[in-house]
């Protein structure tokens, strides 16, 4: 058992004279010490690489990204959606619900405007197939991730909810971490991004 | 009336005892608060080590964090173990902080300063001893009974293992430590740290590190074994969390436990003090052409950079194990500091 030990514990197995003596004047002048405390001295200076989430700053995801869902309007105001119902039929979860009434004063590009469309988020999956089936980009799901609140409140997103305007344009490239503030309110806390201040991005 | 004269004393001495008491009251109150900006700062060379910000949210840069973590442990359910000897198990972490905090007794910041008002001359040490190194031995050396009794009185095997592993470490490096204070007292002739700090007076040559060939080497003998009389890693085998959970300390909780944390940080920084009176000058700036800078920031300096030092080794060496410990201890350092004195001895006497 004992020369096993001993081996171990050198650690090296070249045995001539002249590296042992290496060895012991490697350990004299604590040379892997300094070599270590030189690394962590190193990046002691570097930049903090935390995201520093929700304090003062916040990612942006790409536009690819299947956040909550977003009712569009074309550059006129019109609403897209057509109320056509495939989303709801394209849903695995069963999460939309549409309900269609006519309405003939330009609200909507077409006849048909939705009078209900809720999404439940619970139970969405934001699997992205409503965005697939939408034949007029009505419904996209857009970059907001914020979801959490105290009460169910949140959990069912109506209409004018998701017909408003998303705080980040959809031309906006996305896939940057940004300044932003913390804001709380009484339902509970939001960040709020400021997209022109990028910050360094480190990956 | 002149007998009353006799035995009331004079204005002088009256001045001096409250002299003495505001700077014990000064230096206990910096000493008992600066354990909460040592662990933020820890904290802190932790996070900024991993690349990581650490405590952020708490006050300014999370300045603030170690008092939330103060109060926290203060409102804390003290629990002591059923089958624990009550008695010891509570006083253990006080003997454990008392020897940490009288070592400061001795310890000079700076030399007398004149204070305006009342024209009198105050030292800026409490007290200066004429075998001060002999005292901080003798009383450095009896906080590990802090540890070992409360180990010892957790009734817990851990808690056990970490007290016999802090004994048996202490007497290892105590001698080592000791041998290392010796060679400072041959290199200046003296047992009292005024002296010693006086002895290296003038350019940052005087320096006791710059003692040259033996100054260097008894300066790593000296911070190795203070590296482990404090228990810090690469040395830390008595609170061994991978394989002793927290060592001596794993049955405390609330405030029994923090004045540990208490004790260790004061000793950290008294260690620190030393190594910078031992070696490094002490209030010396290292040019004495440099009359802006107050003595009493030289120190202060010298001293930050030590903790920042022991701190970073925290966080870079990995825990040595416990035959290495030992090795280092009785075939390292010990036969090292032998040979060390008889060298300096010759010096003192041929050169």
């Amino acid at each position: 058992m004992k020369p096993h030990v001993k081996k171990l514990d050198r650690q090296c197995d070249h045995t001539d004279a002249p590296s042992i003596l290496k060895d012991i004047f490697n350990r004299a002048i604590f040379k892997d010490i300094i070599k270590g405390l030189s690394v962590t001295l190193k990046y002691n200076v570097s930049p903090v690489i935390t995201l520093n989430y929700p304090d003062k700053e916040k990612w942006i995801p790409t536009a690819r990204y299947r956040g909550v869902h977003t009712l569009n309007r074309d550059e006129e105001g019109r609403e897209l959606c057509v109320a056509c119902e495939l989303c709801v039929k394209a849903c695995p979860t069963g999460c939309i619900t549409v309900v269609p009434e006519e309405d003939d004063t330009g609200r909507g590009i077409a006849d048909r405007v939705a009078k209900i469309w809720t999404v439940n988020l619970v139970r969405c999956m934001f699997c992205g197939y409503c965005e697939d089936a939408c034949p007029t980009t009505a419904v996209r799901l857009g970059r907001d991730y914020e979801l959490a609140c105290r009460d169910m409140s949140c959990a069912v997103l109506n209409r004018d909810q998701l017909l408003q305007k998303p705080e980040i344009p959809e031309d906006f490239e996305g896939g940057t971490r940004v300044s932003a503030r913390m804001k709380k309110m009484r339902g509970g806390i939001k960040v709020i991004p400021d997209i022109n201040k990028k910050r360094d991005n480190w990956w | 009336m002149t007998e009353l004269t006799n035995i009331l004393p004079s204005m002088a001495t009256v001045l001096q005892v409250i002299m003495i008491a505001v700077k014990c009251v000064i230096i206990a109150g910096i000493v008992m608060n600066l354990p909460i900006i040592l662990v933020w700062l820890e904290r802190k060379v932790a996070g900024h080590i991993q690349q990581r910000p650490g405590p952020m949210r708490i006050g300014p840069h999370g300045l603030l964090q170690s008092v939330a973590d103060g109060i926290k442990l203060i409102f804390k359910e003290d629990i002591i173990p059923s089958k624990a000897d009550k008695i010891v198990f509570i006083i253990a972490p006080v003997i454990a902080l008392i020897p940490a905090m009288t070592v400061f007794v001795t310890i000079p910041f700076g030399d007398s300063i004149m204070i305006p008002y009342i024209n009198q001359e105050v030292t800026l040490y409490i007290a200066d001893f004429n075998v001060a190194i002999l005292f901080i031995l003798a009383v450095g050396g009896i906080s590990v009974y802090g540890f070992m009794l409360g180990g010892w009185a957790s009734n817990s095997k851990y808690a056990l293992l970490g007290s016999i592993r802090a004994a048996a470490q202490m007497i290892s490096y105590e001698v080592a430590f000791s041998f290392a204070a010796i060679g400072v007292v041959m290199m200046t002739n003296s047992l009292s740290l005024v002296d010693i700090v006086h002895a290296q007076d003038g350019w940052f040559t005087n320096w006791n590190i710059l003692y040259l060939p033996v100054g260097p080497v008894w300066f790593c003998i000296f911070f190795v074994a203070a590296l482990a009389e404090l228990n810090r890693i690469p040395f830390d085998m008595s609170e061994d969390e991978g394989s002793l959970a927290a060592g001596y300390q794993v049955e405390y909780s609330g405030m029994k436990f923090s004045l540990f944390a208490l004790a260790e940080y004061s000793a950290m920084v008294s260690i620190s003090v030393l190594c910078v009176i031992f070696f490094f000058g002490g209030w010396n700036a290292p040019i004495p052409g440099i009359p802006i800078v107050p003595p009493v920031l030289w120190l202060i300096g010298k001293t930050f950079v030590f903790i920042y030092f022991f701190m970073v080794i925290r966080f870079t060496l990995p825990r040595y194990r416990y035959d290495q410990l030992m090795t280092i201890g009785w075939k390292v350092l010990i036969p090292l500091s032998l040979v060390m004195i008889l060298i300096t001895g010759l010096m003192r006497i041929l050169l």
